[in-house]
């Protein structure tokens, strides 16, 4: 099975090796899509996390217990569609293929179930359509 | 016998709604199983057109006069600061122009707010003198209470530009977009085989005078843009392959639609503006057949390399292979888009021939051809 889930790490935990846990001990395989960590603060990772079905539900238990808040992940990136005019700026540095200009009407297209919220899209559309939703639910 | 036909001739058909009028994409699909003498006997008006950032953009305001008045000299539109070295309520908006405090709005916006019709703060000072006692001003203004909105770009419409890649390792924010390090995409900006001055590479048609669709209305071609150049190398279609002409171009913002104005601002680069311009093309003769025909596979432009501050030539691609989506590079497969927007230019080229159709838009002979053999300075650093 495999979930997308966004960490919330507490400070205290921030400096444990919760993520080398997850592999070694779960063995579950854990994608790092996006960080927000700094020392002695609090940490956000969004996270694939696949494996065997009992794995994955015991490497939650383990996070529970240390007190990392999980969420699953709703939205990712926030797209305002109607002000879109199809330049192709995002498209461009879009690698997980979630922002694609269809070949033939030229507009872009926007599959958000293949986005990883890497936010390069952000940054990219000169008119700012893009918004992160590193929140969730 | 050879076909001739004169502005005069077209404009005519045009009147009486009997004008053959096709987009230059129809064109060029249509020219693959036509010969141009033929086409030239078919055809009568081609429409061209591009939507893409163009930084070289403006627009002058006269605000009209308060009482008593005041001789701006120093002025800011929302917090953007303009132009004031001309008479006293006369100011030019550039479009790249930054807000000091909010990197990502500028003058583009500014233009955009007035296009809407939306209220804009002006703030102006000056010394006071004689005749314009007034020192500081604080209001509002939008396009029903001042006197004139007229755009002027001084270099749009570039025909032909080259394709932006990465090789360093560092993710590059530029004007052609965020360029991912280790050639991690490529960059186009024009509309193709659709791009106006691709389609009348020699500037036959399209000179001082030319009458063109701008932001959504009526505009005119002005003079030739800055850094035009007529010297630039030709591949074996007759197509330059790289940056070459250029327009200067003029119309009425007040009639301008924000469709076709955009504001738009690059991630540390700074703030431009996206220019809807749209040419049409008269089919003169079998030549300017031969040229509205040209396919996206017969336009090459050179592929530079941002990653190196000289930018050199990595090397050649025709925009069928950037259209398609991905080109090879040094033996790398490289997704290709543009930063210019197909989608806009096709809505503004179908939207001119509806106008000529329509007979609403009359072609123009040019006042004035522009310079052959022109080339570029550089700046030389003394």
């Amino acid at each position: 099975m495999k979930r997308r889930l966004v960490l919330r790490f507490p400070a205290e935990t921030v400096n444990e090796p919760i993520t080398y846990n997850l592999i070694k001990e779960y063995d579950v395989l854990v994608n790092i899509l996006n960080a927000e960590i700094t020392h002695g603060k609090e940490g956000n990772l969004l996270i694939e996390m696949s494996g065997r079905e009992d794995n994955v539900n015991e490497a939650l238990v383990y996070l529970e217990s240390r007190h990392v808040e999980i969420s699953p992940v709703v939205k990712t990136i926030l797209f305002s569609e109607m002000q879109c005019i199809h330049c192709g700026a995002c498209a461009s540095v879009c690698f997980p293929g979630a922002l694609e200009m269809e070949p033939g009407t030229r507009m872009l297209q926007f599959t958000p179930e293949k986005c990883v919220a890497c936010e390069l899209c952000i940054k990219a559309c000169p008119l700012q359509l893009f918004e992160l939703n590193f929140g969730v639910n | 016998m050879a076909i001739h036909k004169s502005y005069q001739e077209i404009n005519e058909k045009i009147r009486k709604g009997e004008a053959v009028v096709l987009t230059a994409e129809e064109v060029s699909e249509m020219g693959k199983t036509l010969s141009p003498a033929e086409l030239a006997g078919k055809v009568d008006v081609v429409t061209t057109a591009t939507f893409g950032p163009m930084c070289s953009s403006g627009m002058f305001i006269n605000t009209g006069h308060a009482s008593p008045p005041i001789r701006m000299e120093r002025a800011t539109l929302n917090g953007v600061p303009v132009f004031t070295g001309i008479a006293a309520v006369d100011l030019y908006i550039g479009a790249t122009e930054n807000h000091p405090e909010d990197p990502a709005y500028g003058g583009a916006h500014v233009i955009e707010e007035l296009i809407s019709g939306r209220d804009v703060e002006l703030e102006a000072h000056a010394k006071g003198t004689d005749c314009y006692p007034l020192k500081n001003i604080h209001t509002t203004i939008n396009r029903e209470n001042i006197n004139e909105m007229i755009m002027f770009n001084p270099r749009n419409a570039y025909q032909n530009y080259p394709v932006a890649v990465n090789t360093s390792g560092k993710i590059k924010y530029t004007y052609m977009g965020s360029l991912l390090p280790r050639l991690g995409n490529a960059n186009y900006s024009t509309s193709g085989e659709l791009s106006p001055l691709l389609n009348d590479p020699g500037l036959r048609t399209v000179g001082i005078g030319t009458r063109i669709f701008l932001g959504g209305t009526t505009g005119y071609v002005s003079w030739y843009g800055t850094q035009y150049r007529s010297d630039a190398e030709l591949n074996e279609f007759g197509v330059p392959v790289a940056n070459a002409a250029t327009l200067a171009v003029i119309g009425d913002a007040s009639k301008m639609s924000p469709s076709f104005i955009k504001a738009a601002y690059f991630e540390k680069y700074g703030v431009t503006m996206f220019v809807g311009i749209g040419i049409p093309i008269p089919v003169l003769d079998e030549e300017m057949a031969a040229r509205v025909m040209i396919r996206n596979e017969q336009i090459t432009t050179k592929i530079l390399d941002y990653g190196d501050p000289a930018h050199p030539e990595l090397g050649r691609v025709s925009y069928d292979q950037l259209m398609k989506g991905e080109i090879e590079l040094n033996g790398k497969k490289i997704r290709a888009t543009s930063l210019s927007s197909l989608y806009k230019a096709r809505e503004i080229a179908g939207l001119l021939k509806q106008q000529v159709q329509e007979g609403s838009f009359l072609l123009t002979e040019p006042v004035e051809s522009f310079p052959k053999g022109k080339g570029l300075n550089s700046l030389e650093l003394r």
